[in-house]
């Protein structure tokens, strides 16, 4: 299938004798490893193929390991680790060459392919000798060495990762400013590796106090070293807890180096930095409200309207997200309808509504859907613009999660905000307008699916037609457009609250009197 | 998932409140751009080909969206919407050879057959047999009449009284008028605009065989719909290739 697609991709055919076995099992090894390839790929964990002081003598080589290249990586694994701990044993003349010789030869072994022999060099004790190599006063090239290994162990699995406990205590004390900033990145790479393993991970490494080391790191204008810095961080916060994001927007000068960073750097750093955003306003609310404060919206606002990368766009377009629905500041006092910066935040949206990038499409209507779900003004706002035309389009067109989310910009359209607890009113004039053009269909295709909260959704659509329809035409629109059968799909429904929605709409507008009334036609 | 909680209000339905929705970073919400982060992010470094990048995309969204189809007695999981849709249709679209009704299950089309051309069947109630089936799937109950079960259903299975298992077509209005013109017309015959609550037998037996091959006006509240169109879903767009 695909996977004999990963398997021969840019390979030199291999020079082999063996038969139908052993090729046998070279197809499921590479079905297995391609299986864990993906998932390597989409872990939170970044491999180091080349140093931190750009020390490349390194050849990249890409190409998946075949078993008997993988199982020759282990065994020069285990001998590499031998010779670490005859190194680090001995105490004569030139001890520190020889450490540092052992340690490359092991650290080229981890950074050869894309799985280095993890498991094998931790059977052999790699762990203790490499802590040993992080000593306090260990010269600059052992300790980067040793933290390089430490770096890709901990880019593998769970239990490899957690191996690197012991060392995390001097991994963080090389944050430290007197560090030379080659070992202080490679710390925080090693570091960022195990934050992205999990909670746990992170809760322990936060108690250890690895925050502020890495927030300094991020607060210099430019280099490897605060990108680095700002994505171990983006990992450290990540939560769920948010006891890490309200900590970190408390250090001194974090805020303003993330607002430097937005307006000035290159899109490699204001990606990081914008992940860290992503995160502090997603949990942290006094984070939150801190940035709202600021210049930050203006900042994304800009990056939205000028880059074209999706790495940069996806956190900067989600930073704003959070913005907006965290904090309903952010819709009332500052986004407000005829201020110029909200006809620029509506007008990226929808720079992003057009992109062909799914992502950017779907949690652009996401962000759509808080702003009008803010006051009638907002609501007018977004009727009136540009945006409304793409949305019906993409009402019908657009893959399913898209057009979940646009169906909640155009029902919020429809709505007036809530009031205590009253029902609340329509605003018949958007909802009369968007059937007339044709949104009625795209929500009854909602009531079809599959998802309970899109079916949800589209049953009470259905009912802000037929309650909210001038002349009672609700009805017979609802019927032209087989409304009529998408609810019947209910009466053997699993779901008793779709059921019960349905139900209860076909019993009052479908009942017994339907379409016998006096009216002429 | 971020449902929105709704207030019930006075019939009870839970109407649509425009209130914003925030998620977790860890919600599944935003799955698909963290996917995409990590998968950007080492594609510099390993070079992945974008065949492989839409794989690995496909294969987490997937994952993220398995679903079981929602029909009761259905165990059916599938991977895709689109998967579903096609399930969907191929399972719980049963049509009637004689009068192309659908139904969603072949037991309610069996239902159907036997109520609406079974002459047999008609002859079975006609001597005062159990014959109409409770529609809803494990109850096993019989009731004599057509009228009798639809009260089982309302009372027993809370379906909404105005529920027609038989698709008792509502004729347009124009339909209705000439109706009534005529029949005012011509009262000897009996023959016209027969509704199925009419308990004789005789009004049944033709009632059934006129219904059976009636118009195809849009029906009302009824199972049975009529397959006058080709598909039951709108056609998915083709997604765009990156």
């Amino acid at each position: 299938m695909a996977d004999d697609g990963l398997a021969h991709h840019r390979r030199d055919p291999i020079k082999s004798s063996v038969g139908n076995v052993a090729a046998q099992r070279r197809r499921q090894n590479a079905v297995t490893v391609g299986k864990e390839r993906r998932e390597s790929l989409v872990r939170a964990k970044r491999l180091c193929r080349v140093g931190t002081s750009g020390d490349s003598e390194v050849s990249i080589d890409n190409d998946m390991m075949i078993d008997e290249e993988q199982s020759i990586l282990e065994t020069q694994a285990s001998s590499a680790v031998e010779e670490l701990k005859s190194a680090v044993v001995y105490q004569g003349k030139g001890a520190m060459q020889k450490r540092v010789s052992a340690l490359r030869e092991l650290r080229r072994i981890l950074s050869r392919s894309e799985f280095p022999p993890i498991e094998a060099s931790l059977k052999a004790g790699a762990i203790s000798f490499l802590v040993q190599c992080l000593s306090f006063g260990s010269p600059d090239e052992q300790l980067l060495e040793a933290a390089w290994c430490l770096t890709n162990i901990a880019a593998g699995k769970q239990e490899e990762t957690k191996a690197l406990l012991p060392a995390l205590p001097l991994l963080i004390a090389h944050l430290g400013e007197k560090s030379s900033l080659p070992v202080a990145e490679q710390c925080a790479w090693a570091l960022g590796n195990v934050a992205g393993e999990g909670d746990e991970l992170r809760n322990i490494m936060l108690s250890q106090g690895a925050l502020p080391p890495l927030a300094r790191m991020m607060m210099p204008n430019k280099g490897s070293t605060v990108r680095t810095a700002a994505w171990a961080l983006s990992n450290l916060i990540k939560g769920p807890d948010p006891k890490a994001a309200t900590e970190l927007i408390r250090v001194d000068g974090v805020v303003e180096a993330i607002l430097r960073h937005l307006k000035k750097a290159d899109e490699e750093l204001a990606t990081e930095v914008a992940w860290v955003v992503v995160y502090l306003s997603a949990l942290s609310n006094i984070a939150t409200s801190i940035l709202v404060k600021s210049d930050v919206l203006q900042l994304l606002v800009e990056r939205l309207a000028t880059s074209n990368s999706l790495q940069l766009l996806i956190p900067v377009l989600r930073s704003l997200g959070n913005l907006v629905a965290g904090d309903s500041n952010t819709s009332c006092a500052i986004l407000v309808p005829g201020h110029e910066i909200t006809d620029r935040v509506i007008e990226v949206l929808v720079k992003c509504l057009k992109s062909e990038h799914r992502v950017l499409k779907k949690e652009a209507a996401w962000v759509l859907s808080n702003i009008a779900a803010g006051s009638v003004e907002h609501k007018q706002l977004i009727y009136s613009s540009k945006a409304l035309a793409l949305l019906l389009r993409l009402l019908s067109t657009a893959p399913f999660d898209i057009r979940k989310e646009v169906a909640y910009v155009l029902g919020n359209l429809c709505v007036a905000p809530t009031q205590g607890d009253a029902k609340p009113n329509l605003i018949q004039e958007h909802l009369v307008s968007l059937i007339g053009r044709g949104c009625l269909p795209g929500f009854i295709d909602l009531v079809r699916s599959a998802d309970p909260e899109a079916a949800r959704l589209g049953l009470q659509f259905m009912e802000l037609v037929l309650r909210g329809m001038p002349n009672g035409e609700g009805p017979k629109l609802v019927e032209l457009e087989d409304g009529i059968d998408a609810m019947e799909r209910f009466q053997f429904h699993e779901n008793e609250d779709l059921r019960n929605m349905a139900n209860g709409l076909v019993d009052k507008y479908f009942g017994e009197d339907y379409g016998l009334d006096v009216s002429t036609e | 998932m971020a449902m929105v909680v709704d207030t019930k209000f006075e019939s009870g339905f839970p109407c649509w409140t425009s209130v914003p929705r925030r998620f977790r970073p860890d919600s599944p919400f935003f799955a698909s751009g963290n996917i995409e982060r990590e998968l950007l992010a080492k594609q510099v470094a390993l070079d992945i080909t974008e065949d492989e990048k839409h794989q690995l995309e496909n294969m987490v969204v997937e994952d993220a969206r398995g679903v079981c189809c929602p029909i009761v007695g259905c165990n059916a999981r599938l991977t895709s919407l689109e998967d579903f849709e096609d399930h969907y249709h191929a399972r719980h679209t049963a049509s009637c050879s004689v009068c192309s009704r659908v139904f969603p299950t072949s037991r309610l089309l069996s239902i159907h057959v036997s109520e609406a051309h079974d002459s047999f069947f008609q002859a079975k109630v006609a001597r005062g047999y159990a014959m109409y089936e409770c529609l809803v799937e494990g109850c096993e109950l019989k009731l004599k009449s057509y009228k009798s079960r639809q009260q089982h259903l309302v009372d027993k299975h809370k379906f909404p009284t105005s529920f027609e298992f038989f698709k008792k077509t509502y004729p347009s209005k124009k339909q209705r008028q000439k109706t009534q013109r005529r029949k005012a017309i011509d009262n000897k015959e009996a023959s016209s605009t027969m509704e199925v609550e009419d308990e004789t037998i005789d009004g049944l037996v033709s009632a059934v065989s006129k219904l059976s091959t009636s118009d195809s006006t849009p029906s009302s509240v009824s199972f049975g719909r009529r397959h006058t169109r080709g598909l039951t879903f709108v056609p998915r767009t083709v997604q765009h290739q990156r």
